[in-house]
């Protein structure tokens, strides 16, 4: 029997506070690994899609509020931009892609974004095409749409189903249907791991036609004639990739001063979006997390002290038959780190296993798919910490064993 | 042999009233002798027996167990020492109650410097010899007081300890128990010479040891040291 199975032994015997310790102790650790993880996996996720796009130009607003909804599909769009601009902006020759989006309805909260067929073909950071067809094809005809994987699987719809749009960018109850204009699923993308998994892609002229005919219809109900600029040819956003990344600041700012709209570099507003916003938040919750591991620690240093003190007997009869006091030291060190180890193993498949029950809801709200089991550096420095800690609270009770002296004690009844 | 010589002990903190001291002339005990330490209670049977133990340590004077001088030793070497030289039997059994009995006996052989590789065949051995054989797994409080002595009396006897220091080894039995136990102690000791000081208040079992030592007198109320005085003053 070594110390490890003895000090086993020693925890199993006195298992209801051994058990509370390890609970206390994975708590903690599960916060931990859970705010660490998921801040790594989602700055990962959004940079990756982020880092798809070196700039998206759209009207005057908030860049921010740009990219979120025009990459992210999670805010309202800032305003219109010509569709002469993306036409500009496409024939650059420092232009490697562009694209043009244009929003305004949805279907069952999925929202219908209108765009050209050359969306389908952006590349990703390899050189590899970015969107593969999982069934189908791209739209030829004007109301032809392709679905985003998610909205495929969750919506049942296959190739060659039709529904309708809804107006708006949520799904609101009463909110229009637009009847006159059945779309048909003629592709269906597969899975990216992005928000574009939850949208529905379709052309640009199609809802031009929806939007321009419900123009007409409240004009004529309103008895004013249709503006003729509501005709004009406008998208939501252009998203672009560059030939070059390192032209990113130089173009947007010349797309700020030639147009009448903005330009924001997707990864910067990201970026500034996690240290500005979630960051915080972020930083609150590591510190309540620390806070859980610090009194799990102090758990531990208590729990040994008093098994330590309630084992007074044991460990005089321990060095009356022999034992020397580094040895009765060591078992009692043990015990602290069997403990300490037990609480961060629980705590780490807690918390990774919490966030594999949110990889569903987080991907059915932002589209973006979470590694649960990544463990990521600043988590493993995390719990080098912990441990740290829990041995350093498990050197104290020790300590005080290994300065006893074992003759008072053997005169302690059991 | 043990010898201790002019060996004096403060017992409690100097000055205080319940202070004592522990003054032992001379006293000598021959490998393989079987020897009876009696007197009153408090009387220092039980001090005699720690230091021999070096659980221990004198404030003056020699005590020189198995050629060694337990006076001099660092804490740790007193321990290895113990662990070698001296098997120890308690009144209270003194058994780690989450253990086994062949579990308490082997873990004996696991510390310091009686280590062994095969000590849980060792335990089983000398628990088969005290007549536990058949209660190798059975948890201390699964055991009769009787059976719990006869595992500490393994315990003791498993590391090949060539003396044997029993405190009140019968104290907590019945007296058809106690005789057993002592009738089992005597038989260990002499199967491999070993030495044997016991505490007992019991003269009818002290009796039959062939050397008592009267441990009368060796305890006495701390007369103030002359730091003591001069602090006073």
């Amino acid at each position: 029997m070594n110390f490890f199975a003895m000090a086993w032994r020693y925890l199993r015997f006195r298992w209801l506070v051994s058990l509370l310790t390890v609970a206390g102790i994975s708590l903690g650790v599960a916060l931990v690994c859970a705010v660490l993880s998921l801040r790594h996996e989602s700055e990962r996720a959004l940079s990756r899609e982020a880092g798809l796009y070196d700039l998206v130009a759209g009207g005057k607003g908030s860049p921010l509020q740009l990219v979120l909804a025009s990459v992210y599909h999670l805010d309202s769009p800032t305003g219109n931009v010509p569709y002469a601009d993306y036409e500009r902006l496409r024939r650059d020759s420092r232009v490697l892609w562009a694209a043009p989006v244009g929003l305004g309805d949805n279907y069952s909260g999925y929202r219908i974004v209108g765009t050209e067929v050359q969306f389908f073909d952006l590349p990703d950071r390899n050189g590899e095409p970015f969107f593969r067809f999982r069934e189908g094809k791209v739209f030829e005809d004007r109301f032809e749409v392709v679905l985003g994987s998610q909205v495929a699987s969750s919506s049942g719809l296959g190739i060659g189903d039709n529904f309708f749009g809804t107006h708006g960018l949520v799904e609101v109850p009463g909110a229009e249907v637009h009847r006159d204009f059945p779309y048909r699923v003629s592709g269906i993308l597969a899975p990216t791991g992005t928000a574009q998994d939850r949208a529905i892609f379709g052309t640009l002229e199609s809802v031009w036609e929806i939007h321009e005919t419900e123009d007409r219809l409240h004009s004529a109900i309103q008895g004013t004639a249709l503006l003729e600029g509501r005709k004009k040819r406008e998208a939501t956003a252009i998203l672009v990739r560059l030939k070059t990344p390192g032209l990113r600041l130089w173009m947007a700012d010349e797309i700020r001063k030639e147009t009448d709209g903005i330009a924001a570099i997707p990864i910067n507003e990201i970026l500034r979006f996690q240290r500005g916003i979630v960051g915080p938040v972020q930083r609150a919750l590591l510190a309540v997390a620390a806070a859980v591991v610090a009194v799990s620690c102090l758990t531990v240093l208590v729990t040994l002290h008093q098994a330590a003190e309630r084992r007074r007997r044991d460990i005089a009869i321990l060095r009356s038959i022999g034992a020397v006091r580094a040895e009765v030291a060591a078992l009692v060190f043990t015990e602290g780190l069997l403990l300490t180890g037990g609480g961060i193993l629980v705590g780490l498949l807690l918390g990774h296993g919490g966030l594999a029950l949110s990889v569903g809801p987080f991907r059915e709200t932002t589209g973006l798919v979470l590694n649960p089991w990544q463990i990521p550096s600043s988590e493993l420095i995390a719990l080098g910490v912990m441990a740290g800690c829990g041995a350093i609270a498990s050197l104290f009770p020790s300590i005080s064993c290994y300065r006893r002296t074992p003759i008072e004690d053997l005169h302690l009844t059991e | 042999m043990i010898r201790l010589n002019e060996v004096f002990l403060r017992l409690g903190k100097a000055g205080h009233a319940s202070s004592v001291e522990f003054d032992l002339p001379f006293f000598e005990a021959a490998s393989g002798e079987t020897i009876a330490l009696t007197g009153p209670s408090g009387c220092g049977k039980s001090t005699l027996l720690n230091l021999v133990a070096g659980l221990r340590r004198p404030d003056r004077g020699e005590v020189i167990v198995d050629g060694a001088d337990l006076a001099g030793m660092s804490t740790e070497q007193l321990d290895r020492h113990r662990g070698v030289h001296c098997g120890m039997v308690f009144q209270s059994f003194h058994l780690l109650a989450p253990f086994s009995a062949v579990e308490n006996v082997a873990i004996g052989l696991r510390f310091g410097a009686r280590k062994s590789l095969n000590a849980g065949q060792r335990a089983s051995e000398v628990l088969r010899r005290v007549g536990l054989g058949d209660r190798l797994h059975a948890r201390p409080a699964e055991l009769s007081v009787g059976e719990r002595q006869r595992v500490a009396i393994a315990r003791a006897i498993a590391g090949d300890a060539p003396i044997l220091l029993a405190d009140e080894p019968t104290g907590s039995l019945d007296p058809d128990t106690g005789r057993e136990i002592f009738s089992l102690l005597r038989e260990v000791a002499s199967e491999n010479g070993r030495t044997l000081l016991m505490v007992t208040h019991d003269s009818e079992l002290a009796s039959e040891l062939p050397i008592n030592f009267d441990c009368s007198g060796l305890v006495r109320s701390a007369r103030p040291s002359s730091e003591d005085r001069e602090h006073s003053a």
